[in-house]
């Protein structure tokens, strides 16, 4: 038995866990981190970056295949499954790597293994014996199964088995068509897989802005992807060679099914219970200063409540640390996290919808399509939109809907906007370069006011 | 020859006055240009500086109320024999006995340490040196450190001379990161850094940014000081915790500039016969005018507030109407000459008066030029005498904090003084029709013995008549 004394002690290594590690030591708190597998987490190992990875090369596939109608002639393009899969696992691993560089470079005492909270300032991990004044639970969320759908892993996947798929199926069914379960339909999709994308909600990216979805769902069928929405999936069944689906009283054979329904905070096996951190629909409850019910406990990113996002998770863990390091950090405001999903188009996003707008007060709503934009005719891929929402009375801009090519990268633009709380005024009085997708950005501002040049 | 520091005169109707703090200690060295005492007196607080260099010698603590004039310390020049028994008058604890120059002080010396022990002593030295008179110590290279790095120095303990807060306290605040706070100083003329949102929100509700406090990164004011203040003025009126300030079960001393607002208010009060009526005007069309305005001038710098339309429309109004812009003076009543408007400004340690001059002669513009200039000044401490000089009539505005009528007090000698209150959506009847439309309230109180009611209500009727049609205002 080791005991250690600690300023702040972290339990869990993704970006919540490690983004808050590295702003404590920052503020010159001891701290150490207790991860139980990879540090990175989900986020870096079985997450946002291996599907990004993945679907870059989707994209680039999808590219070749369209040579084509650029004037090139490159051939037949071909791809090997296992080599594609590597690579999402190689710059995993390599991004994993750094992060054990940054907790030697701060100073982190790193405790591998499963923590175990005894009581409000004791942790055990192994047999290490961690006495902290904080404790910050970082500790994530994991897919959610459907009572009467198992994860096999065999042809039944979960995220993790569908980003080292063993085999490509040709028929590929996925259960739940929110930003996970879109992104590997488009993927599987773009690599020649037969798609059916089942949601029981009656829109697909059922977070995002309604017109917004709907133009997605359009893009996505007219790629080939067979979307149903309003519709459950009320078994599915494995054989020998197949598995067999009844979708809406219809029985269909597919090769392979993910489930891809949402996420659930990792609250078990903490002991939290005995502690009496209130948790509610398997999120921890925490303040705005994300401490929880307990004091001197806080929780941050995924197990701390939607939406389960890499950067609202930083974010958080830093308002955490700079609260317990008695800073006086700014709440974080939920309608100005952004959020994005990385399909072919790409749907980005931050603030209200239009209905929710809409049911608030007076709104202005621009739309630009990129039809209209000459930087998308350049690049060949013209399928999308921006939209933005305005408070009619202040200006103030209320939401960001954007969809097509290099959103995920664009809605900064207006996260920034929102930020240091731009009105529409002053956003069309910003200079935007040309030619740029970015222009859309603009001529939609200039559309909720009635002034749009280039349609 | 050691050369006298004098207690200055400010201004003439200055008539006692303290050194509140000692920037130079006793027997240290003074350079020409530096600061060498802060000088306190009813209205004005004013950094004095050194004529001379050289050693400096005190001869009043901080806190003994002087005549202006008096020699508070003495400046040796290099090489000068100081003597060793001069003494440090000021404590009330101590006799006021002043010793018999010594012989090595040179004659003309001796003859203004007397004078200094004339004044009763006054027992507020101890609070003096702790800062508890509610007045700040803080050099201005530090405020203004302060302001760049947004950290607010009301929370710092100063190190340097009685406790001032000095360049180096904000710097460690700033690097410690602990008392980052998000207070502004604003200086004059500049507008205080607040994001587009907050601005058009607070240029809708007439909110003077000025006066709010931002809470965003560096001390930007954001979208949400805005609404709280709109929360405030709603009437939540919780105080905000952690500001600095009277605590509860604390003992104030009444001196300053609160002794002297004591005692004119319960004069006012007691040796007039002023009483308050209310009218309501309608301010569409101001709000309106004042929107454009904002526009129009945005690019001089020039913001018309809605106390500005109340300043102008109450001076047109004395013009038409003599006896309101008068003071009683028991065996006649003297009409003035000049309509000249005092606008009441609240400060951390209370209200000051400042006036602008011939308003009826200034253009709607220069006047809100000339209001913004005076309320700048004055929450910098930097107003002379003369910007209080000379007032006629006096306007005070509540609106900002939510208030619909009050009950202003006459400033003496004057005959009146208007209340603004705030503007809200009330209605007016098209026929049969209710239609949405800006409403306020003036609060007009006037001295009777001057003015009956029924002249006092037409002089009311005046400035509504202007309000309601604020073109007047600029023609």
């Amino acid at each position: 038995m080791t005991e250690h004394n600690l300023d702040v002690l972290v339990i869990g290594g993704g970006p919540g866990g490690y983004t808050a590690a590295i702003r404590a030591s920052q503020l010159g708190l001891s701290v150490g981190l207790a991860e139980k597998a990879e540090l990175g987490g989900v986020c870096l190992n079985w997450g946002c970056i291996p599907t990004k990875t993945l679907l870059h090369a989707a994209d680039v596939f999808r590219e070749a295949k369209s040579a084509k109608a650029l004037g090139l002639d490159i051939g037949k393009p071909k791809f090997d499954l296992k080599k594609v899969v590597k690579r999402s696992r190689d710059v995993a691993g390599q991004l994993s790597g750094g992060i054990s560089h940054l907790m030697r470079k701060n100073k982190i005492t790193v405790f591998a293994g499963d923590a175990f909270i005894t009581d409000k300032h004791t942790v055990m991990v192994n047999d290490d014996v961690i006495i902290a004044d904080n404790i910050i639970l970082a500790t994530g969320a994991s897919a959610r199964n459907l009572p009467h759908i198992s994860v096999d892993g065999d042809r039944i996947w979960d995220a993790r088995s569908a980003m080292t798929p063993k085999f490509m199926p040709k028929k590929l069914l996925i259960i739940g068509a929110g930003a996970i379960g879109v992104e590997f339909a488009s993927f599987y999709n773009t690599m020649g897989a037969s798609v059916t994308l089942v949601e029981v909600m009656d829109q697909i990216l059922p977070a995002e802005d309604a017109e917004i979805a709907e133009l997605a769902k359009q893009s996505f069928s007219n790629q080939g992807i067979e979307v149903l929405t309003g519709t459950g999936v009320e078994s599915v069944e494995v054989g020998k060679k197949h598995l067999t689906a009844n979708i809406a009283g219809e029985s269909r054979k597919f090769d392979a099914c993910i489930l891809s329904v949402g996420v659930s905070g990792n609250t078990e096996e903490l002991g939290l219970e005995a502690l009496g951190v209130e948790i509610e629909r398997g999120f921890i409850c925490v303040d705005e200063y994300l401490q929880t019910s307990v004091d001197g406990i806080y929780a941050v990113g995924d197990v701390a409540g939607a939406p389960c996002l890499a950067h609202k998770a930083s974010h958080e863990a830093t308002i955490a640390v700079e609260s317990i390091a008695g800073r006086m950090p700014h709440p974080v405001i939920k309608e100005r996290i952004p959020g994005c999903t990385y399909s072919h188009p790409q749907v980005a996003s931050i603030g209200l919808s239009e209905a929710e707008a809409a049911s608030r007060g007076e709104i202005k709503v621009g739309k630009f399509p990129l039809l209209a934009n000459g930087k998308a005719v350049a690049i060949h891929d013209t399928d999308g939109m921006v939209k933005t929402i305005f408070d009619a009375n202040t200006g103030a801009l209320l939401g960001a809907h954007l969809i097509g090519p290099g959103v995920t990268e664009m809605i900064q633009g207006f996260a920034v906007a929102m930020g240091l709380e731009t009105t529409g005024e002053a956003l069309m009085d910003i200079i935007f370069p040309h030619p740029t997708l970015s222009e859309a950005m603009h001529e939609s501002v200039l559309s909720a006011y009635d002034r749009t040049i280039n349609f | 020859m050691p050369k006298e520091i004098y207690l200055v005169k400010v201004g003439m109707s200055m008539t006692e006055g303290m050194v509140s703090e000692w920037f130079i200690p006793d027997g240290g060295q003074v350079n020409k240009g530096d600061m060498v005492y802060a000088l306190e007196t009813e209205k004005v607080n004013l950094d004095v500086d050194s004529e001379y260099s050289g050693t400096v010698k005190h001869l009043v603590e901080v806190g003994l109320t002087l005549e202006p004039g008096d020699v508070v310390g003495y400046i040796f020049e290099a090489g000068e024999a100081i003597p060793d028994d001069l003494v440090i008058r000021g404590s009330a604890a101590e006799p006021a006995v002043t010793p018999e120059p010594a012989a090595a002080v040179p004659a003309p010396v001796a003859a203004p340490v007397a004078a200094v022990s004339t004044p009763a002593p006054t027992p507020v030295a101890s609070i003096a040196s702790t800062g508890a008179d509610g007045r700040l110590k803080s050099s201005p290279a530090a405020r203004r450190l302060a302001s760049e790095l947004g950290v607010d120095y009301t929370q710092l303990q100063g190190t340097g001379p009685g406790g001032r807060i000095v360049e180096a306290d904000v710097q460690a605040a700033k690097d410690s990161g602990g008392a980052v706070q998000h207070l502004q100083v604003v200086p004059a003329g500049v507008e205080p850094k607040a994001s587009p949102l907050a601005k058009r929100i607070a240029a809708e509700r007439g909110i003077d940014l000025r006066q709010v406090r931002g809470t965003g990164p560096g001390g930007r004011i954001v979208q949400a000081d805005v609404a709280q203040l709109q929360v405030v003025a709603a009437g939540a009126g919780s105080s905000k915790p952690g500001l600095s300030g009277p605590q509860a079960g604390e003992r104030l001393p009444v001196k300053g500039m609160r002794k002297t607002i004591a005692s004119r208010m319960h004069h006012s009060l007691q040796n007039s016969a002023q009483l308050t009526m209310n009218m309501e005007a309608n301010m569409d069309d101001a709000v309106k005018m004042r929107t454009g305005l904002v526009e129009e001038w945005a690019a001089d710098g020039v913001k018309p507030t809605y106390t500005d339309f109340v300043i102008k429309a109450v001076a047109k109004a004395l013009e038409l109407h003599p006896m309101m812009n008068s003071q009683f003076l028991g065996d006649e009543i003297l009409l003035m000459g000049e309509i000249n408007i005092g606008m009441a400004v609240a400060l951390p340690e209370g209200l000051v008066v400042p006036v602008i001059r011939n308003v009826n002669k200034l253009s709607f513009k220069e006047l809100a030029r000339e209001s913004s200039r005076l309320a700048v000044a004055a929450r910098e401490g930097q107003l002379g005498l003369d910007d209080y000089a000379g007032g006629t009539f006096t306007v005070s505005a509540l609106g900002m904090y939510g208030v619909d009528t009050f009950t202003p007090i006459i400033n003496e000698p004057q005959s009146g003084i208007m209340g603004v209150n705030r503007i809200y959506d009330g209605l007016d009847w098209d026929g049969e029709t209710p239609v949405k439309t800006k409403k306020m309230n003036m609060s007009l109180t006037w001295d009777h013995r001057a003015v009956d009611g029924a002249p006092a209500a037409e002089y009311l009727v005046e400035v509504q008549k202007f309000l309601q049609a604020p073109y007047r205002l600029l023609v």
